[in-house]
């Protein structure tokens, strides 16, 4: 294939999937209201196949939004409501002896699911933590000696309230570092907040939204991603990024590898949702903060929002090359 | 500073350190008190002690209190302050503390630019070739420790390293020459202002008192070497004229006051031999030439005893030419000189006057004397040897009669004085004799062990005439050299003396060979790097026409073209730089340096994209313009496809550009 026609493909089944995108676009922004930045930074994420972490304080929609996902994407999904007495088991399913058949039989736990949505997830145990993050790097899991693989796709949509809250268990940095992507919801707008308040209740809106697209074109879209170009100006920039994390006194330790390539491929998906067959500086800066921004220390711990704030600091401090 | 910098320090690179300052301040100890060295030593024992046992470390109070002790040791052995060796000495101490004191790497940057000045200084007291090789193997490791300081990680193959940093040096190699060959040269002894090892030369004095050379002779260090432009003389000619002793009191013969008459030759009947000679530093004032002297240097001048001076002590290695007479007649003999020729001290013996008043009986001329005092000491048991009885109140009288063992001195002072009591005008002529030939090299070293003393009597058919009571009696020590191989300084007391033997072998052959073969490498670089005086620099401008050229404009030349050269590499440099960034940024900087102007300035962390919308916000009517560039600037550089037309459309886009 010549690189012309190359740019053919892209450009043909691009208005198919503008038209698509932007639809998802449009539904969601009539439920989560005033918010767009953080339902694309969403949907970039899950174009890009990573999971996602939603974090913020109760009641600002955390909820709504990984509901929302599920409807919009039109994937078979099951919600798990992380407790402190949350067991591996409740996640990942039982192995339970059949009398009629005389053999112990595998109920597949709520994993078992193409979308799953991790409620409250660092209310739980490190132990039920666990269960579902080995599940979200493997996409497969383990029980009594037996491998059984996920559904394809495997999404997670974790919701986690701040850890300076009461009563929760913060996820270790290996295991935040499995999420693609953290983003924060925060406080709706005036006027947003008016509709919301005088509009309907959210959840009955919910309920009548139709999927608007199936798994094949999901699959199609993500497969696109792969195909955004990438130039050398372009990688120059993200070494720069990672570079400059590394040798600044201000953080504590330097981006990975892993988190470059996870700059990259959401940046990829970003310039899609852009509707744009190449990345520019803008789509990494634009999917920087949430990329970054829950791998990220200060070497001052000043607690909340640091990685934010470094994520922050690394894109007033590079210069695009 | 960077992160980096903070880092502890490798064992290995710390070992390293320590190896190489230890092995660049090593020669210093030759020269400083044993104090300063034990001093140093100590620090860097207790640096490698504390690398096992880190509590051995000193703290800040103990360090401070150390370099007081150090201070302190340097002002008691160096009551001289602000003198080269007292600041050797102080820097050598005071390194050995630093390294009590370095834990990261930033600190070793710092030791690391110590060692190499350390270096340096060596060549303050030493400009051989060998120490010029120490010092660039040393500065290469150096090199090589900065190297492997910069890395993330060790490389772990110190030998890479190593050819790594001599790879680096020898980049520098053509600005050395250039600086070699254009800095301007500072005539005077500016490396020698206070050259403590001038003092420590042995060498001819301009006195001597019997017994007081038997040390010299032992000495191989080179005193000159000749290179004959034409024949060279055999060797029993080869007499090295140096000072001239007229006045005795019968134990020390002293020059006295210099004569007032020009030197006079009669009738030179011989071919003049032309040479040059490359001279050790002596701190004397005295120049060798080859007995008897034609033509001497410029700077120096002939006494009427044929003695050669300069005007200023020799404190550098010179190198001069001169010519001289094989055979020669001086003729006349002045008043003064035959005062002074005749002068007797006051401790002449009644066994001595019968012994000259004996010969003058049976001679018939003052020749005849002198053949008769020579056949005494011939035939009469004289020995020659280096190693003569001490001699009492009165040695001439004393060797003459009881001891008769002694070396060319005792010879020829006695000779001298017995010459007076007979009437004959007599004195004693120091020098060297011989010297040996280098066929690797074609000149012949002259070395310290060549000093020899022999007598000049004036007759009255050939004026002064040389004659060497020594030769009389050991004529081997004319005909051949010393060999310093065969044992000679543990001859026994009064043992007569051995000369080298003329069959080697195979390996004492090679030897020699060898010997020959590292004397010429030494002396052409003393010719042609050490000997590249003012005085070449200047007949190399005048021979490249850049006459005007000289001294202070020299060096602003040499300021200039650095400065040109410096702006020279400067242009390339960025020139070479600008094209590897490709000519679609450049052209996109021109386009942002341009809306700057107009008051839009892009931020380096904003995307073309923001820009573009910032610009249409602030400046709606060039909308288009800017949008145009932009695309095509985001197509060409972001995208994978990137036409020659396009770029040059591009350009010329920008170009257009009036914002």
């Amino acid at each position: 294939m010549t690189t012309t026609e190359c740019d053919n493909v892209i450009d043909s089944t691009q208005l198919d999937m503008k038209d698509i995108l932007d639809r998802i676009l449009l539904t969601a922004g009539d439920i989560i209201l005033g918010k767009e930045q953080v339902l694309r930074l969403a949907i970039t994420c899950v174009l890009a196949r990573g999971h996602l972490l939603i974090e913020d304080l109760p009641g600002v929609g955390k909820t709504t939004l990984a509901h929302l996902l599920a409807r919009l994407l039109g994937m078979q999904y099951q919600r798990i409501q992380f407790t402190s007495d949350l067991l591996p088991a409740d996640i990942i399913g039982v192995s339970i002896y059949d009398r009629g058949q005389e053999a112990f039989h595998f109920h597949p736990g709520p994993i078992f699911s193409q979308l799953v949505l991790a409620d409250e997830i660092n209310r739980a145990t490190p132990k039920a933590q666990s269960a579902l993050l080995e599940a979200m790097e493997e996409r497969q899991v383990t029980v009594e000696g037996e491998t059984r693989k996920l559904p394809q796709p495997f999404f997670v949509i974790a919701t986690q309230n701040p850890s300076y809250q009461i009563g929760t268990f913060p996820l270790p940095e290996s295991q935040l570092d499995r999420f693609l992507m953290r983003v924060q919801i925060g406080y709706p707008d005036t006027a947003s907040e008016r509709r919301l308040l005088a509009g309907k209740e959210r959840r009955e809106m919910l309920e009548s939204i139709t999927p608007c697209m199936d798994m094949q074109q999901l699959v199609s879209i993500q497969n696109m991603v792969d195909e955004v170009f990438v130039s050398d100006a372009l990688l120059d920039y993200c070494q720069a990024l990672l570079e400059f994390s590394r040798t600044s006194p201000r953080f504590h330790h330097g981006l990975s590898p892993r988190a470059g390539l996870a700059l990259l491929r959401n940046a990829r998906a970003w310039a899609l949702l852009e509707g744009r067959d190449k990345v520019l500086p803008e789509d990494i800066q634009s999917v920087l903060t949430a990329t970054v921004g829950h791998r990220l220390h200060s070497t001052s711990d000043t607690g909340v929002n640091e990685g934010d704030q470094l994520a922050q600091h690394l894109l007033e401090s590079v210069p695009i090359p | 500073m960077r992160v980096q910098d903070r880092e502890p320090l490798s064992r290995s690179l710390l070992s390293a350190l320590i190896i190489l300052l230890v092995a660049a301040a090593v020669p210093h100890f030759f020269h400083l008190h044993l104090w300063i060295t034990l001093f140093f030593l100590a620090s860097v024992a207790l640096r490698v002690a504390s690398m096992v046992r880190p509590e051995l470390l000193p703290g800040k109070l103990l360090l401070f209190l150390l370099a007081v002790a150090g201070l302190v040791n340097v002002t008691l052995n160096y009551p001289v302050l602000f003198s080269g060796e007292t600041a050797i000495a102080l820097m050598t101490s005071m390194v050995g503390l630093k390294l009590l004191e370095i834990n990261t790497r930033r600190d070793l940057f710092i030791v690391v630019f110590i060692g190499y000045f350390l270096l340096a200084t060596q060549f303050l007291f030493n400009q051989d070739m060998w120490m010029v090789g120490y010092v660039i193997l040393l500065t290469a490791a150096l090199t090589g420790v900065l190297l492997e300081n910069s890395r993330h990680r060790p490389s772990g193959n110190p030998i890479k390293t190593y050819w790594k940093s001599l790879a680096l040096l020898l980049q520098a190699l053509p600005v050395m020459l250039v600086l070699f060959v254009f800095f301007p040269r500072l005539s005077g002894p500016i490396w020698s202002l206070d050259s403590p090892d001038i003092s420590g030369i042995t060498g001819l004095g301009d006195s001597i008192t019997m017994g007081s050379i038997s040390g010299l002779v032992l000495s191989p260090a080179v005193a000159f070497r000749v290179e004959f432009s034409g024949p060279k003389p055999a060797p029993p000619k080869r007499y090295w004229r140096g000072p001239i002793l007229w006045d005795t009191d019968g134990r020390n013969w002293t020059r006295g006051k210099p004569l007032t008459n020009e030197p006079l030759v009669m009738k030179p009947n011989s071919p003049v031999i032309d040479y040059f000679i490359t001279l050790e530093p002596s701190g004397r004032r005295w120049v060798m030439v080859l007995d008897l002297p034609k033509a001497v240097p410029e700077q120096a001048k002939v006494l009427g005893d044929f003695q050669v001076i300069r005007q200023k002590p020799i404190y550098d290695r010179i190198r001069y030419q001169a010519s001289s007479w094989l055979f020669y007649n001086t003729g006349k003999i002045t008043p003064e000189e035959l005062k002074r020729g005749l002068q007797l001290p006051g401790n002449i013996t009644q066994r001595m006057r019968h012994l000259v008043e004996e010969w003058k009986s049976v001679a018939a001329n003052d020749l005849d004397v002198v053949n008769q005092a020579l056949r005494h000491f011939r035939n009469e048991e004289f020995y020659y040897t280096l190693r003569p009885p001490l001699l009492s109140s009165n040695p001439v009288d004393q060797f003459m009669f009881e001891s008769r063992r002694g070396f060319c001195e005792h010879f020829a002072t006695s000779f001298t004085l017995l010459m007076r009591l007979a009437g004959i005008p007599s004195r004693v002529v120091t020098g060297y004799q011989g010297g040996e030939y280098n066929p690797l090299g074609d000149h012949l070293v002259v070395r310290q062990s060549d000093a020899h003393a022999w007598s000049e009597v004036w007759l009255p058919e050939a004026g002064w005439v040389r004659v060497d009571p020594t030769a009389a009696v050991a004529p081997e020590r004319i005909e051949r050299s010393f060999e310093f191989d065969t044992g000679l300084a543990d001859g026994l007391l009064g043992a007569p003396i051995r000369f080298g033997n003329v069959h080697l072998g195979m390996v004492g052959n090679m030897l020699k060979q060898l010997r020959w073969g590292v004397d010429a490498v030494n002396a052409s670089w003393h010719r042609w790097v050490l000997g590249y005086t003012e005085e070449r620099q200047s007949r190399l401008m005048h021979m490249l026409g850049l006459d005007f050229l000289q001294g202070r404009r020299l060096g602003l030349a040499m300021v200039v073209f650095a400065a040109i050269t410096v702006l020279l590499l400067g242009v390339a440099i960025w020139y070479k730089g600008r094209n590897r960034i490709d000519a679609v940024y450049a052209d996109y900087l021109r386009f942002c340096s341009k809306l700057k102007h107009r008051g839009i300035t892009r931020r380096d962390t904003e995307g073309p994209l923001d820009y573009l919308k910032r610009i249409c916000r602030q400046r709606p009517d060039i909308k288009h313009g800017a949008t145009q560039i932009t695309q095509l600037y985001i197509k060409l550089r972001y995208s994978h496809s990137s036409g020659k037309n396009d770029q040059r459309s591009f350009h010329s886009m920008v170009r257009r550009f009036r914002p």
